[in-house]
């Protein structure tokens, strides 16, 4: 346990401890909104955040944030007045962020490794001041995601419906994007900006494969999340090995432990469930009736006839009856 | 007489470049049960999202309870129930949460749901019959039932008028009556109705007043007793035969009656509406 003695230890467990709560609280709205890769995105354009940072001799955390969310912003502002070429706007901005990232960098003269801490976490470069920032930030994204909760809920369960009930739906989407771009970097030191998004995405698609309603999704989501993250440090701390790919091969197992146990509860409901009530459903059970039925329809078969055009329709329980070949067609 | 629900002054709706509503007059008084019926594409929806402020107007204004539809503070006052909730969303979400959901626009963002909220959320749950179904994934329930979420997640806000866009569509008999009856325990405690359909099946007793749209236009506005039989398209399991095309010449004149949509064929499918 000597490891824990060491400040910087202590640091970075407190770091990973939050961003294990934080990440997957924000991720459960990105997931619910299908936009998964989202936080991959800000975490390409962050780079170039980290670069500036070098570049001006600036605290490298505070122009990731401050581009990140930027970022942020117009990839939401694109997504909703942007039409088709969204997509490909996307793509633009993630991987103008990377090289940008990289460019600036070198223009910094600083190597490949000063880049890589932030790329993949490094625990050993959370100082004093990095901390403060963090748990800074952390805590905000966690008070501003937990209170809004049922209105992010809300406006990105049925956007139509919230608009209706004036839920400002474009207004509640840029503060989820913003939550979440401050979320990769606060996650930039322990897990890495190219696989802080494992860490948003993978605990929330873990809790779901238990979970049958949103809440129970979100807080496992980060029970999840803070577990993984937290062991993840330890263990990369006494193996020596980048801490960010430990925390996210540890999420990934816990998804790889549950999915089977989802997947039974889903075939085990599916089983059980009766048929759907849809339209073809019904139309199905009402031929099977019909084709019970003993008699053709016929001048005297006791249901009322109505001329329909070129042939004769017969009423029967309040729909009519054209006979075609062996059934009869509903008109 | 109080004011009116809903006023629509000489509404027209242009979605991409096609002109959808033109010069409608709609005036919806409190205690109304109001249908709209009309054919695929006859701008029904339309005029349900222009109502609630979620499309612009091209001329014309929007009024809901007196004030510009835009402008409406108190938005718990109207229920909405959208055709078809939106795809289903990434994560699993139980029937009280999209239900609760229905709430918020009671309360200012910052206060959590207290225990009126609590209580107007089971009552709207009791309302739809789906009670011992709150704990539930609302995308494990059938069609018709995940229509009476809806709902209830309207009737969570306990609003004063209650908009419906094809309330029927892809919902067994079973789901219709259930809805039919729902909707009269409202209407009896005095809720607006503002409904889209183009079958009413079992819900036709309970409406007081029928609009016809066609092309846009308010073809029909009065008792629907006074509707020709078959005029919101009768059943539609099976394609008609040409042969009904045939009765009518196929050039409709644009001052339609409502007694054209006798021999119109019927719908199939969903459409702009």
């Amino acid at each position: 346990m000597s490891l824990l003695s060491y400040q910087f230890m202590q640091y970075a467990l407190v770091a990973a401890f939050l961003t294990g709560l934080a990440a997957p609280a924000v991720g459960t709205f990105l997931v619910q909104r299908r936009l998964s890769l989202l936080g991959d995105g800000i975490g390409h354009i962050a780079v170039t955040g980290v670069a500036l940072g070098l570049l001006t001799s600036t605290s490298p955390t505070l122009t990731a944030v401050l581009v990140a969310v930027a970022g942020a912003v117009v990839i939401e502002v694109i997504r909703t007045y942007g039409r088709s070429g969204g997509d490909v706007a996307l793509a633009l901005i993630f991987y103008g962020g990377i090289a940008g990232g990289v460019l600036l960098t070198g223009l910094a003269g600083k190597g490949p490794n000063v880049l890589y801490a932030y790329l993949f976490g490094s625990i050993t470069t959370v100082s004093g001041t990095d901390l403060a920032v963090t748990v800074g930030l952390a805590v905000t994204v966690l008070v501003v995601t937990l209170t809004f909760a049922p209105r992010f809920f809300a406006v990105a369960q049925d956007p139509e419906f919230a608009r209706a009930a004036g839920l400002r739906v474009g207004f509640y989407n840029i503060v989820v994007s913003a939550m979440a771009a401050v979320t990769v970097t606060v996650a930039m030191r322990t897990v890495g900006l190219l696989l802080v998004s494992a860490l948003m995405v993978v605990p929330v698609a873990t809790a779901q494969q238990l979970s049958r309603g949103f809440r129970a999704t979100l807080v496992g989501a980060m029970i999840t999340g803070c577990l993984a993250s937290v062991a993840g440090l330890l263990i990369s701390a006494y193996v020596d090995v980048a801490p960010g790919a430990t925390i996210v091969l540890l999420t990934l197992a816990g998804f790889a432990l549950t999915w089977p146990v989802g997947a039974y509860v889903r075939r085990r409901r599916r089983l059980a469930s009766p048929f759907p009530a849809d339209p073809d459903q019904a139309t199905e059970e009402h031929l099977r009736a019909h084709a019970a039925e003993d008699h053709e329809h016929g001048p005297d078969c006791g249901h009322r006839a109505v001329p329909h055009g070129d042939h004769v329709d017969y009423l029967h329980d309040g729909h009519r009856h054209a006979p075609h070949g062996t059934h009869y067609d509903e008109h | 007489m109080s004011e009116p629900v809903f006023s629509m002054r000489d509404g027209a709706v242009v979605l991409g470049g096609r002109p959808v509503l033109r010069r409608v007059d709609l005036d919806v008084h409190r205690g109304e049960v109001l249908a709209v019926l009309g054919a695929n594409g006859s701008g029904k929806s339309t005029l349900m999202r222009a109502l609630l402020g979620l499309l612009p107007l091209a001329r014309g204004e929007v009024r809901a309870f007196g004030v510009p539809v835009d402008e409406l503070r108190d938005r718990y006052r109207i229920g909405y129930v959208p055709q078809r909730a939106s795809a289903a969303s990434g994560i699993p979400a139980s029937v009280r949460e999209i239900v609760a959901s229905g709430r918020l626009p009671r309360r200012p963002p910052w206060r959590p749901a207290g225990r009126a909220d609590r209580r107007a959320v089971a009552a709207a749950l009791e309302v739809v019959g789906l009670a011992d179904r709150a704990g539930e994934d609302a995308s494990h329930l059938s069609g018709g039932q995940q229509q009476r979420v809806m709902i209830a997640r309207a009737l969570a806000a306990e609003p004063e008028v209650l908009v419906l866009d094809e309330p029927t569509a892809g919902v067994d008999l079973a789901n219709q009556r259930a809805l039919a009856a729902t909707l009269e325990r409202l209407v009896a405690a005095g809720t607006t109705v503002v409904l889209v359909a183009h079958e009413l099946g079992p819900l036709a007793p309970l409406i007081d007043r029928a609009v016809v749209l066609r092309d846009g236009r308010v073809a029909y506005d009065g008792p629907p007793a006074a509707l020709p039989i078959d005029s919101h398209g009768g059943d539609h399991h099976h394609p008609h035969d040409p042969h009904d095309d045939e009765i009518v010449p196929t050039s409709v004149p644009e001052t339609a009656s409502p007694l054209d949509r006798l021999t119109e064929p019927p719908e199939h499918g969903e459409g702009v509406g």
